[in-house]
């Protein structure tokens, strides 16, 4: 069929800017959404204080469950006015002297002038603390601290940091929310223990769907397809965008440069109609269905899955407009795929014949640490009986062996026998690859000579 | 005066004068300038102590005229007027700096909109009074605490003397606002001029930065300035150890003084060596958590300082916890009395904190106002939203966690169970997991991952907590511990198709 190649380049672009900042939109979990949009609209207009924490494996959506709540509420003048937000990242802000700072720069205390902090970490730690105590729940503009890697801030120096943003959340100063997110399941118990009675122990936990294959095809289907005019037109009259003034904060760039499908893409109906049915075919196509399933058991999330479909989506030019069952199938291939194999095949014969050697020796002395002598020697008794191998000296083997290490396929032992002080051709070093590895590799390598193979199988010369 | 400062004059002058010929730096020269230029203009607005104003501007004005007689270099300071100028964010920052440590700029927050309004709703009441932070005016199960801590410090002030009291208790038990509501109602008492007048100051060591800053925020109470600590420190001692007359009592209540003990221990021991003085008329009250700090903490002689005059705050009872939370309640009819019941009982076996049980009851509110929300009807807090808040907030999720996993991820947490059973050590390698992961996947019929993939399972599972991972550079040697009960995953997977 003739295609447009507009319409190919538009429909790439529009499914990548929505696989990629669509943060927006959120499916799923609705009673935890309620939960946290309940609890920062109380902060924001009833002046109530409160913390809890989110809690859910990487990659299911805790920072977009956030985000949207956000997008939701700013564009409402009674939150945006009456609240401040201030956004912490553990991987940022890796002391309690930076978050301080930074949550004073965009707090927009007295003693900030244009995101420039002054005076010490203590005397930050007292001016925050005295304006928190200054205010309080009725006059004041409520804050809401989102502190991302929660955990991370645990580490921190006594905790201070968060024994005094919860010590606030739990007494009559100005009204604040502490919204912690992390990965880790057991963060509570990280917490000292003055700490975490402070916490209100409000935990809102993400659990990706038990066993819910149709949902990921559905998923697979919802994300690829484009939207009708009709769709267009009801995401035009919910979309509300968030007035410049609610985003004075420049840190919390989570809820900038929103997915908005209204201003660029322009699709022909007809093309929406071919694309979607083409994709809707796909979903029940029983090939796709095995490379979906495949991915699906071994990873449930969204997060990742949505990267590989923005793998497939790269792959559309003109010559190849749709996605084909090939494709997926390929992308299937790749995804499980052994990426030591492969760089195990791309070695030279000799290194290959060095990792042969190692392997014999691990399966004859059950993985014992090995040097390049005992290595050398091995390959020494091959390469004798061999007709290919015979004439390498020992320095282009031990060049070899140099780049083995430096490939970490194989590594030196600490302490007994690893240290520096050893001189290289007796250090101890430890084989990182399975038997099974280093069979497929050899199996891939069409080129190496027939003695290698053989040799490969067993150790027996 | 000025014999005093001739000496000091002429060897910094020779200084100077010294690096200036051999040619090395001349920005001394623009170090100084500031000096001249600011005291002029901070004199008037900014209260100095008259020993600094007496001296150093004048020093600051002579330096630079005579710098100018021996040096060539004029043009430097003819431009440093308009240098100085184009910069304008570093005078404003600064003078606002000082400005905020001399404490003419008071520390305060953006105000809303619009004042909040109370809600209506009798539930919403009912939360109102239940957060933490509305501490009621008397603290319900407390009255003996609070009888003696008045006791004390009633009596400290009326003889005009110094002491000490340590005050301990597990978190969540009442110790500080006991403490402040005794303070309170003595400074109610001293207001009506029955008791004699005192300072009342109060640190807390989880909000210093380090144990030093504590003379800071005491000399900040005392007067309204920020100093640097060793000032604060000298100022400090100077005015408890000087004698004064018409010097009125000080209250210091220390909160988590175990912050405060650093390995020299200096800081705590000046805090409590201050009201041995009989110049100083200090009484000092410090609370932590452990009730035998002062044992296995702090010196002997610190100890020795800080007295035998201790109270020790219990965790509450379910009994005492009820009352507390009905206290709060008076006047409305938003819960059940079962269901406070049902919450006191709960806290009281784990951790008899009445900060748990007061969150456990605000959250049920919140359960029990989105019923009413949907079936438009009131409803009263009952066993059912408090039975669901306690779900919430006390259970762990470890099971649903794994029930979560996807099947390779549930697929190898089984295989780390069946090494750990098969070696009978809770340590496992992962090579030995990863054959045990080969064989349960032959077993179920499913392709078995590659080593890389299984280890990506593996490091996801250490994210979340559920296995505890070395570093991936130990690759495929790395240990792996299962850090939930292998009757957990099997509780888990029960269902799983599995098994």
């Amino acid at each position: 069929m003739p295609v447009l190649q507009s319409e190919v380049d538009t429909t790439r672009k529009f499914i990548k800017a929505r696989l990629l900042k669509d943060r927006a939109s959120f499916h799923g979990y609705e009673t935890e959404r309620q939960h946290i949009r309940d609890l920062l609209q109380r902060t924001a207009e009833l002046g109530e204080s409160n913390s809890v924490l989110l809690l859910g494996p990487r990659g299911c959506g805790k920072t977009t469950l956030i985000t949207s709540v956000l997008a939701e509420l700013l564009p409402q003048q009674t939150f945006h006015r009456n609240t401040l937000i201030v956004y912490l990242n553990g991987l940022i802000h890796t002391d309690d002297r930076q978050a301080l700072k930074s949550a004073t720069a965009q707090m927009n205390l007295e003693n900030a002038v244009d995101g420039k902090v002054f005076g010490s970490f203590a005397e930050n730690l007292a001016f925050l603390l005295e304006c928190l105590k200054a205010g309080d729940r009725k006059k004041s503009k409520s804050v809401i601290f989102l502190l991302e890697e929660f955990d991370l801030f645990c580490s921190h120096h006594n905790q201070t940091l968060l024994y005094n943003l919860f010590d606030v959340a739990q007494s009559a100063q100005a009204p604040i929310c502490v919204v912690g997110i992390t990965a880790r399941l057991d963060v509570i118990e990280l917490l000292e223990k003055r700490v975490k009675s402070r916490f209100s122990h409000r935990q809102i936990f993400l659990f990706p769907p038990e066993d819910d294959f149709d949902g990921r095809v559905q998923l697979f289907a919802d994300l690829l397809k484009l939207p009708t005019e009709q769709q267009l037109r009801r995401m035009d009259a919910t979309y509300t965008p968030i007035p410049k003034e609610a985003l004075h904060n420049d840190e919390l760039v989570l809820v900038r440069n929103l997915f908005n499908p209204m201003h660029f893409y322009r699709f022909s109906p007809k093309w929406v109609t071919e694309w979607n049915r083409h994709i809707d075919a796909l979903a029940k196509n029983q090939t796709v269905k095995t490379v979906l399933k495949n991915i699906y058991d071994y990873d449930a999330l969204e997060g990742p899955f949505r990267m590989l479909l923005l793998e497939l989506v790269n792959g559309l030019d003109e010559d190849r407009s749709v996605i084909t069952v090939e494709s997926i199938q390929e992308l299937g291939r790749s995804y499980e795929a052994d990426d030591k194999v492969a760089l195990v095949a791309g070695l030279s014969v000799l290194e290959v014949c060095l990792l042969i050697a190692m392997k014999h020796h691990s399966e004859i002395y059950d993985r014992d640490p090995f040097n390049f002598e005992m290595i050398l020697t091995r390959y020494g008794k091959f390469a004798n009986s061999s007709s290919t191998m015979q004439n390498i000296e020992r320095s282009v083997a031990l060049k070899a062996f140099e780049h083995l290490k430096n490939l970490e396929l194989i590594v030196p032992m600490t302490g007994v026998g690893g240290g520096s002080k050893v001189l290289k051709e007796y250090q101890l070093h430890r084989l990182l690859l399975t038997y099974g590895q280093i069979s497929q590799a050899v199996l891939k390598m069409q080129f190496l000579p027939t003695e290698i193979k053989q040799w490969a199988q067993s150790s027996l010369i | 005066q000025e014999s005093v400062a001739t000496p000091k004059r002429n060897i910094q002058l020779s200084n100077i004068v010294e690096e200036c010929a051999n040619g090395r730096r001349v920005s001394r020269v623009l170090e100084l300038t500031p000096k001249k230029t600011q005291p002029d203009r901070a004199a008037d607005d900014e209260p100095i102590t008259p020993k600094r104003r007496g001296r150093p501007p004048s020093i600051a004005r002579e330096q630079p005229v005579v710098l100018v007689d021996e040096e060539p270099k004029t043009p430097k300071r003819r431009g440093r007027p308009s240098s100085a100028g184009p910069s304008l964010s570093t005078p404003k920052s600064a003078s606002k700096m000082k400005l905020i440590r001399s404490g003419a700029i008071k520390p305060n927050i953006h105000s809303r909109d619009a004042p909040v309004e109370d809600g209506a709703n009798d539930l919403a009441i009912a939360r109102e009074r239940l957060h933490v932070s509305s501490i009621p005016t008397s603290l319900p199960c407390r009255e003996k605490e609070f009888d003696e801590i008045y006791n004390f410090l009633e009596s400290k002030i009326y003889d005009g003397c110094g002491g000490c009291m340590y005050v301990s208790g597990v978190p969540g038990t009442g110790k500080t606002a006991t403490t402040t509501a005794v303070i309170r109602s003595l400074q109610q008492l001293s207001d009506d001029e029955e008791i004699p007048k005192f300072d009342y100051i109060e640190i807390n060591g989880m909000r210093l930065t380090e144990p030093r800053q504590a003379y800071v925020h005491i000399y900040r109470q005392l007067t309204g300035k920020t100093l640097a600590w060793e000032q604060a420190y000298n100022l400090l001692d100077k005015r408890f150890t000087t004698k004064a007359p018409r010097r009125v009592t000080t209250v210091l209540l220390v909160d988590e003084l175990d912050i405060l003990c650093n390995r020299r221990q200096d800081v705590v021991y000046n805090l409590l060596n201050w009201p041995t003085l009989s110049t100083a008329q200090l009484i000092v009250v410090t609370i932590a958590n452990t009730m035998d700090l002062p044992e296995r903490l702090l010196m002997g002689k610190i100890a020795s300082r800080l007295g035998l005059t201790r109270l020790t705050f219990q965790p509450y009872n379910f009994k005492q916890l009820q009352e507390i939370v009905m206290a709060r309640l008076t006047g409305t009819s938003a819960f059940n009395s079962d269901a406070v019941q049902l919450v006191a009982r709960k806290v009281a076996a784990v951790s008899g904190d009445a900060r748990r049980a007061l969150d456990i009851c605000r959250r049920a509110t919140e359960l029990a106002d989105d019923q009413s929300q949907k079936t438009n009807q009131e409803v009263t807090v009952s066993m059912v939203h408090v039975q669901q808040a306690l779900a919430e907030m006390i259970a762990s999720a470890k099971v649903q966690t794994i029930r979560s996993c996807s099947l390779m991820e549930q697929l190898f947490l089984q295989a780390v169970t069946a090494e750990v059973t098969r070696t009978g050590i809770e340590e496992c390698n992962f090579l030995g997991v990863y054959a045990q992961f080969e064989a349960l996947a032959a077993f179920s019929g499913i392709t078995v991952p590659n080593t890389g993939r299984a280890m990506a399972i593996c490091a996801r599972l250490g994210a979340s907590r559920l296995l505890i991972c070395e570093t991936g550079r130990n690759d495929i040697y790395q240990k792996i511990l299962l850090n939930v009960s292998t009757d957990d995953v099997h509780y888990a997977l029960q269902a799983s198709k599995l098994l």
